[in-house]
């Protein structure tokens, strides 16, 4: 536990006394920004619907460049063997290179917050939805933190880590709408592993157990695959 | 050519992370499918909007009891229109429920635009239609039966009745025949046609959508009976609300000759109002006085809170803690010892604290117990009744159990009370289905869904966009270039 602390600690150091974490924030937040106004100019409702939807597919773009450096750059500079051979064990590392990645959305949903301020200024939004859709969105950026993640401990190249991560989360945001290929009964099985059906009942305030374990699950996948290939380093 | 030795460990080892990893893989699989196979959901909206009604689940579940598949096919809305992203949303939302919580239940949402033929095919020709079909049977329900406009201007607000819609397709698809409730009138009774306060249009719209017809029935006017007043043979029930005048004898005659016949009957009454004979030929009477408890709804001095009796027709409201408001309630007390084919069960009677008052002073507006002019309670607002045929009793022999409701308050029918009280549509609605052998679909009934609206001025609209896409991420980039500064500084 300690060592998964000192882990996140240092990455949370790294983000911060360098620009890269602010130009995330500030991107993101603009990018969510466009869609919070695009939703409430085009609906004229006091909800964030729209913009979670929305929001959930820039941050697979984004969070891959965010967590590409944890693995990539650690084996480019040589510090990976350092690592791995020091008395802290793989699944502390990745767990606190995770949490400091989560930590870091936090950070970004909670710069959000403004939108909610302004959506009970001027209207009566239903709090226990806004609550679940940021339950629901976290819950995304877990699954997509650990994804990027695996995608950065399969190469020492950042940019192809980063594509990587992307080329690897995309599939879960489009085989939710293969339907004209596969057909509707075809669709309603891919809907089991698309990640968008999966966030609309928390957009729409209802927390599905089948939901919650979907999120649990791909990042446990994901963090699995991770703790995987960096143990293979070991043998291969 | 044999492997070093540095192959053979690779492939060991290798082969042995690939199994684990796809060991792994498929348990997280089995695990998911465990947990879609035995979901549970929790809505955390404020009116609980996305959760199917108990109501519309009971009936999911008449319609799954025989395998029976339905097909839900619900039509897009016009593209361009004002509120057609929450129309087209609200209405998938709805198909997700539906989907989610039956298995017999498909649903499919159509482009109306983009697939003409399945629309032609189906002989739609509006947007935002929906189309329920089981077998043969087939219900369509128009755009304007699904979404309503309420207010105008910037009071204008849209509500999606798209549930309660689908329940009245449901409900007609469980019973083929629409049954007819009458209404009698001739003595002051309240006017199902009225949609003033005091009517009971709104009862009837919601008996409407529950596949139940009100109709009149006037034995004074209707001119092509030449015989003895009688209450029409394709009568399901009958509902006598609010009398103000007493029945003549020859109604009295009819009232007899319907219940026992096994018909059923809903009285309803104000205090010192005329009770039809047939109230005390059940051994029933309604005491002078007015039904008070210490337990009021906010602000009214007449209206006792009531609590629910063991009857089925309020299980669901006593479970979901839902209040029924009534307003200046007669009493109505049913005897310790009836006849053995009279079987009675309170629906409605007050707490503890409640008791008959019969006049006295007032606390502050208020009537208090007097207990040298008042009766102490809990007292009886309403009661059901069954009478068995034969056993010496008012059915005749070989006829099926006649069901009788008496309650001492008609007001709680009213649209007055009835848009009021968070109970009351669901009391009417089920004592309708009660009174005619609907046991099966009693429930809750559910209210429709609001569309939350922004109300913003151009100017506002300016001001969220400049917050939201200039000061917001110009602050985080700014607070990058100061790090970064900081940085180069040192």
């Amino acid at each position: 536990m300690t060592a998964t602390f000192a882990i996140l600690k240092r990455e949370l150091l790294t983000y911060f006394v360098s620009p890269l974490a602010y130009v995330f924030l500030g991107v993101f937040l603009f990018l969510a920004g466009v869609f919070f106004y695009l939703g409430i100019a085009l609906t004229g409702e006091a909800s964030l619907r729209v913009m979670m939807g929305n929001v959930s597919i820039s941050l697979m773009f984004v969070l891959p460049m965010l967590t590409m450096r944890h693995f990539a750059e650690e084996q480019k500079t040589g510090t990976f063997e350092m690592l791995m051979t020091s008395p802290v064990s793989p699944v502390a590392i990745l767990v606190g290179k995770w949490l400091a990645s989560l930590t870091l959305c936090l950070l970004m949903l909670l710069g959000t917050g403004l939108f909610v301020a302004i959506l009970a200024y001027y209207g009566e939004p239903d709090w226990g939805v806004i609550a679940t859709s940021y339950l629901g969105l976290f819950l995304t950026c877990g699954v997509f933190c650990a994804g990027g993640l695996f995608a950065s401990s399969l190469t020492d190249d950042q940019v192809a880590a980063g594509m990587g991560g992307i080329v690897l989360l995309m599939p879960l945001w489009l085989v939710g709408s293969a339907s004209s290929l596969v057909g509707e009964e075809w669709q309603a099985r891919l809907d089991h592993l698309a990640l968008l059906p999966h966030l609309r009942s928390f957009t729409k305030g209802v927390i599905d157990t089948a939901d919650l374990s979907y999120f649990a699950l791909l990042t446990f996948g994901f963090l699995f695959l991770t703790f995987r290939t960096l143990e293979s380093r070991r043998w291969r | 050519m044999a492997l070093s030795r540095q192959w053979r460990r690779r492939l060991a080892y290798g082969g042995n992370a690939t199994l684990v990893t796809g060991l792994v893989l498929a348990l997280l699989g089995v695990v998911y499918g465990v947990a879609d196979r035995n979901r549970a959901r929790f809505d955390f909206s404020s009116d609980s909007a996305n959760q199917l009604q108990p109501d519309t689940l009971k009936k999911l579940e008449l319609l799954a009891a025989d395998g029976q598949e339905v097909e839900v096919i619900a039509f897009s809305s016009q593209e361009g229109k004002a509120d057609t992203f929450f129309r087209n949303r609200a209405m998938k939302d709805l198909l997700a429920e539906l989907d989610v919580h039956s298995a017999t239940v498909k649903t499919r949402f159509v482009d109306f635009d983009r697939e003409r033929l399945t629309a032609e095919s189906l002989g739609v020709t509006e947007y935002g239609h929906l189309v329920v079909r089981r077998g043969e049977q087939r219900v369509d329900l128009k755009a304007r039966e699904i979404f309503r406009n309420q207010g105008t201007g910037a009071e204008r607000s849209l509500e999606f009745l798209g549930e309660s819609a689908f329940s009245r397709a449901a409900a007609q698809l469980l019973s083929n025949r629409r049954k007819v409730i009458y209404t009698l009138r001739g003595h002051g009774e309240l006017d199902p046609d009225e949609r003033g306060p005091g009517g009971l249009s709104e009862l009837k719209a919601l008996l409407d959508q529950e596949n139940y017809e009100l109709k009149p029935l006037d034995f004074f006017f209707d001119r092509e009976r030449t015989g003895a007043p009688t209450v029409p043979q394709d009568a399901a029930a009958l509902l006598i609300a609010r009398p103000k005048a007493a029945l003549t004898d020859a109604e009295e005659d009819a009232l007899i000759t319907y219940v026992a016949s096994g018909g059923a009957v809903g009285i309803f009454w104000d205090p010192g109002a005329p009770l039809p004979d047939l109230v005390e030929r059940l051994g029933v009477t309604s005491p002078e006085g007015v039904v008070m408890d210490k337990l009021r709804v906010f602000p009214y001095n007449d209206r006792p809170v009531p609590t629910y009796g063991g009857h089925a027709m309020v299980e669901d409201l006593r479970e979901e803690r839902i209040v029924t408001v009534v307003a200046h309630a007669a009493p109505v007390r049913v005897p310790e010892e009836l006849p053995a084919w009279i079987t009675p069960s309170t629906v409605l009677r007050t707490s503890r604290d409640g008791w008959i008052d019969r006049g006295g002073v007032l606390d502050k507006g208020a009537a208090v117990y007097e207990p040298d002019i008042d009766l102490i309670g809990p007292v009886d607002m309403a009661v059901a009744l069954e009478l068995s045929p034969g056993q010496g009793g008012l059915v005749n022999e070989g006829k099926r159990v006649s069901r009788v409701l008496l309650m001492g308050d008609a007001d709680a029918l009213s649209n007055m009370i009835m848009g009021e009280g968070p109970g009351n549509p669901s009391f009417a609605v089920n004592a309708a289905r009660w009174l005619t052998w609907d046991d099966a679909r009693l429930a809750v009934v559910g209210k429709p869904t609001r569309v939350r609206r922004l109300a913003l001025t151009e100017e506002d609209q300016g001001r969220i966009r400049w917050l939201v896409l200039g000061l917001l991420p110009a602050l985080s980039i700014l607070a990058g270039g100061a790090v970064w500064a900081n940085r180069r500084g040192r």
